[in-house]
């Protein structure tokens, strides 16, 4: 059946494999960057922040357009020979992502008490020391950030097929893999990857809220 | 240890405007200082001037009759301690919300151990170290507050309106604590109050702010 | 005073839509409307659709949803009854579909043909091969990439009828590319790889303008695109829609239908894209 097929767990791999880093990317960058949007004040504050909140609804399908247009070799990125690779794909989402995770950590930073940055700075942080510790202070919306992260992407198609191709053994992910099924009217292995899909995600989820709800008080 | 603070033609602006303009202050070494005046008076703004959290527009400080260039570096605020109206206690462990400042200096465990047993049985909250400082009552909470403060041995120590959201009770309760208690810290202490009692009971000094600027200050 | 006005106007416009209604000849609405073909994303792409199915429903007044998948998955619709009607262009499985009985007309709509395309400048050297399969044979030892759709559709069914031909098993070789998608998909990914690709001529001269790919290998003999209307088996499948495939299966064969497919292209390619056939029989095709 579908599972003895190997190019199931193939596409498994790389399904987690591409989502997973696009989302630790757009975490190193989101965490950091969404703090300061959150806790400092520049011109131009309201703006970058209406383009994080707007960017957090990015159509996955427009965003594949506009990587593909930039990595075809008609691109201005052509030379890098990306379009098509597991690469092009991971780029994409971090695109899809990545406002979202920015986006629900001002949420997540702007949601702790004001006076709490000064009292740490009174007992003698430093500014790294600040950061970590409200980080941690305001694990629990940073964990959900996370998630929403890992599931704008581990679920999306549209881009993965502009500028992945669904190509087998290469760039075919879970997504791609069961619109090929549905196109050629495979429905049951469509619906069988889709299965997985899910599974693989509510394993993910159900980790990470593991971490989240430790030691939370009852 | 404690420290003594003098301010000079010191003005503090926020938005462009000044909210606080001192012309000559003293703050004495091991005195306590109890701060008064009206909301807006630019109590806070002195304290977080005295945190090392903002810095005038211009004026001269000097510490222990050194000039200083500006307060805002954090071997300064590690001299420091501050209490501020609530509490803000981590989601974590009382005892480790006591230990937050002295994790913040690198002092070893062992050291932090003895340090909040120390402060612990002297506030009277031993019994609520393993306790989540989430599940604590408002004043258990300001107890912790000002444990995580004397642990750090603070040169000087601010305290922002400390008892303002307790009840009369646990107020006076504090009150007797304190007056045992500060003179073992030997820290420079400055409060902020509204309360007349704390400021007959407590303090050495009363410095009146009005509008910004100083309008009183005398010895009590 | 304040009211007459309203109501004059809205009883001058309602007067007007009358007359003017009463004017247009309106198709009988049919009883059922709805009408569900499903064909090819070739087919779809092509743009051929576009003017065809607009011209029948003006005709006929029934309302077509159009679903285009692959012929496999075309035939599967048919076999599910999630179809009313096919256009598809897979002969060897549409023969199967019908022996099966999950069809009960079949009728030959028109045809093209397929082209092989590739680089610019050939590296296969493929323009003078004599068939189709040596073509394939050629790509096969040149090191370029090949590009498959390898998704069941009528091109993939060709292109894989072709490696057999040259006794060549592509699949797990490098320079196989299995993309799963439809044809003007698969053209990009071969323009963007630099690799060679079965295509039917119509989507390739749709999408040529953004495409670096040249037309390599046209010789018609062995490539042949024939496609098929099919109604799918009412009496297997109640709910179909047969009235309004019938009626489909009537227009596209008919003058004005095959007089929309004669023309189709020629304006903004110089050529046809598509050689209407109907009444012709298989065999007259060269079809099995």
């Amino acid at each position: 059946m579908l599972f003895n097929n190997p190019d199931v767990w193939e596409i498994t791999l790389l399904s987690i494999k591409v989502s997973g880093i696009a989302t630790l990317i757009s975490l190193l960058l989101g965490l950091p960057f969404g703090t300061l949007l959150a806790l400092s004040k520049f011109p131009g504050r309201s703006l970058l922040l209406t383009l994080i909140n707007t960017g957090m609804a990015l159509p996955p399908v427009v965003v594949g357009l506009a990587v593909a247009m930039t990595l075809w070799r008609s691109g201005p990125l052509g030379g890098l020979h990306l379009i098509y690779t597991p690469s092009a794909i991971i780029i994409a989402q971090v695109v899809i992502s990545a406002p979202v995770v920015t986006g629900l950590t001002v949420a997540a930073m702007q949601a702790l008490d004001p006076r709490l940055l000064l009292q740490l700075q009174g007992l003698g942080a430093s500014r790294s020391q600040t950061v970590f510790t409200i980080w941690r202070e305001a694990r629990l919306p940073l964990l959900a950030a996370l998630m929403a992260g890992f599931g704008s992407v581990i679920s999306e198609v549209g881009a993965s097929m502009m500028v992945g191709g669904n190509i087998r053994h290469q760039t075919r992910v879970l997504t791609t893999a069961i619109v090929l099924e549905t196109n050629k009217g495979e429905f049951n292995n469509a619906i069988a990857l889709g299965i997985l899909l899910l599974l693989i995600t509510f394993l993910i989820n159900f980790a990470l809220t593991w971490i989240q709800q430790r030691g939370v008080k009852r | 240890m404690s420290i003594r603070i003098e301010l000079r033609n010191i003005i503090v602006h926020r938005a462009g405007l000044p909210v606080l303009e001192i012309v000559h202050l003293i703050i004495k070494a091991g005195r306590i200082h109890a701060l008064v005046g009206p909301n807006g008076a630019g109590k806070s703004t002195l304290l977080m001037l005295l945190t090392g959290l903002i810095a005038p527009e211009k004026g001269e400080i000097l510490i222990n009759d050194q000039p200083v260039k500006d307060l805002r570096d954090l071997i300064y605020r590690r001299r420091v301690g501050l209490v501020m109206q609530d509490p803000l206690l981590l989601n974590r462990s009382v005892y480790e919300n006591i230990a937050v400042g002295l994790h913040f200096r690198r002092i070893p465990a062992s050291e932090i151990a003895g340090q909040v047993e120390n402060w612990g049985s002297r506030l009277g909250i031993m019994h609520l170290l393993a306790r989540k400082a989430s599940t604590l009552s408002g004043g258990e909470a300001q107890r912790v507050a000002l444990a995580r403060v004397f642990v750090l041995q603070p040169e000087l120590l601010l305290l922002d309106e400390p008892f303002g959201e307790l009840d009369r009770k646990t107020r006076l309760g504090f009150l007797h604590e304190l007056k045992i208690l500060l003179p073992m810290t030997s820290a420079t202490t400055v409060f902020s109050t509204h309360d007349e009692r704390e400021i007959e009971e407590l303090a050495d000094y009363k410095i009146e702010l009005g509008n910004g600027k100083i309008s009183a200050s005398n010895n009590v | 005073m304040k009211h007459r006005l309203p109501i004059a106007v809205s009883a001058l416009l309602l007067f007007s839509v009358l007359a003017l209604s009463a004017c247009v000849p309106a198709p009988t609405i049919p009883a059922n409307p709805d009408l569900i073909l499903a064909t090819t994303t070739s087919t779809q792409d092509s743009g051929l659709l576009d003017v065809l199915i607009p011209a029948f429903e003006t005709r006929t007044g029934f309302i077509v949803q159009v679903v285009a998948v692959g012929s496999g998955a075309a035939l599967k619709m048919g076999e599910e009854g999630n179809a009313d009607v096919l256009l598809v262009h897979s002969p060897t499985a549409e023969k199967k579909f019908m022996d099966n009985d999950f069809g009960t007309d079949r009728r030959l709509v028109m045809h093209n043909y397929f082209i092989i395309v590739g680089p610019l400048d050939d590296p296969a050297g493929i323009k003078t091969a004599e068939t189709a399969a040596q073509a394939f044979q050629k790509i096969s030892e040149s090191g370029a990439k090949f590009v498959s759709r390898s998704d069941q559709s009528g091109t993939n069914i060709m292109e894989l009828a072709l490696w057999e031909k040259a006794n060549i098993t592509p699949t797990g070789q490098s320079w196989y590319v299995e993309t799963g998608q439809g044809m003007g998909a698969t053209l990009t990914v071969a323009s963007e790889l630099i690799g060679y690709t079965l295509t039917d001529r119509a989507t390739y001269l749709a999408n040529q303008a953004n495409l670096q790919l040249d037309m390599l290998y046209q010789n018609d003999s062995d490539l042949l695109n024939a496609y098929h209307v099919i109604v799918v088996n009412h009496e297997k499948w109640p709910s179909t829609n047969l009235e309004g495939a019938i009626a489909f299966a009537d227009f596209i064969t008919s003058t004005e239908g095959q007089a929309i497919i004669n023309t189709f292209g020629v304006e903004e390619y110089g050529q046809a894209l598509f050689i209407p056939d109907a009444g012709k029989t298989d065999a007259e095709l060269g079809l099995p």
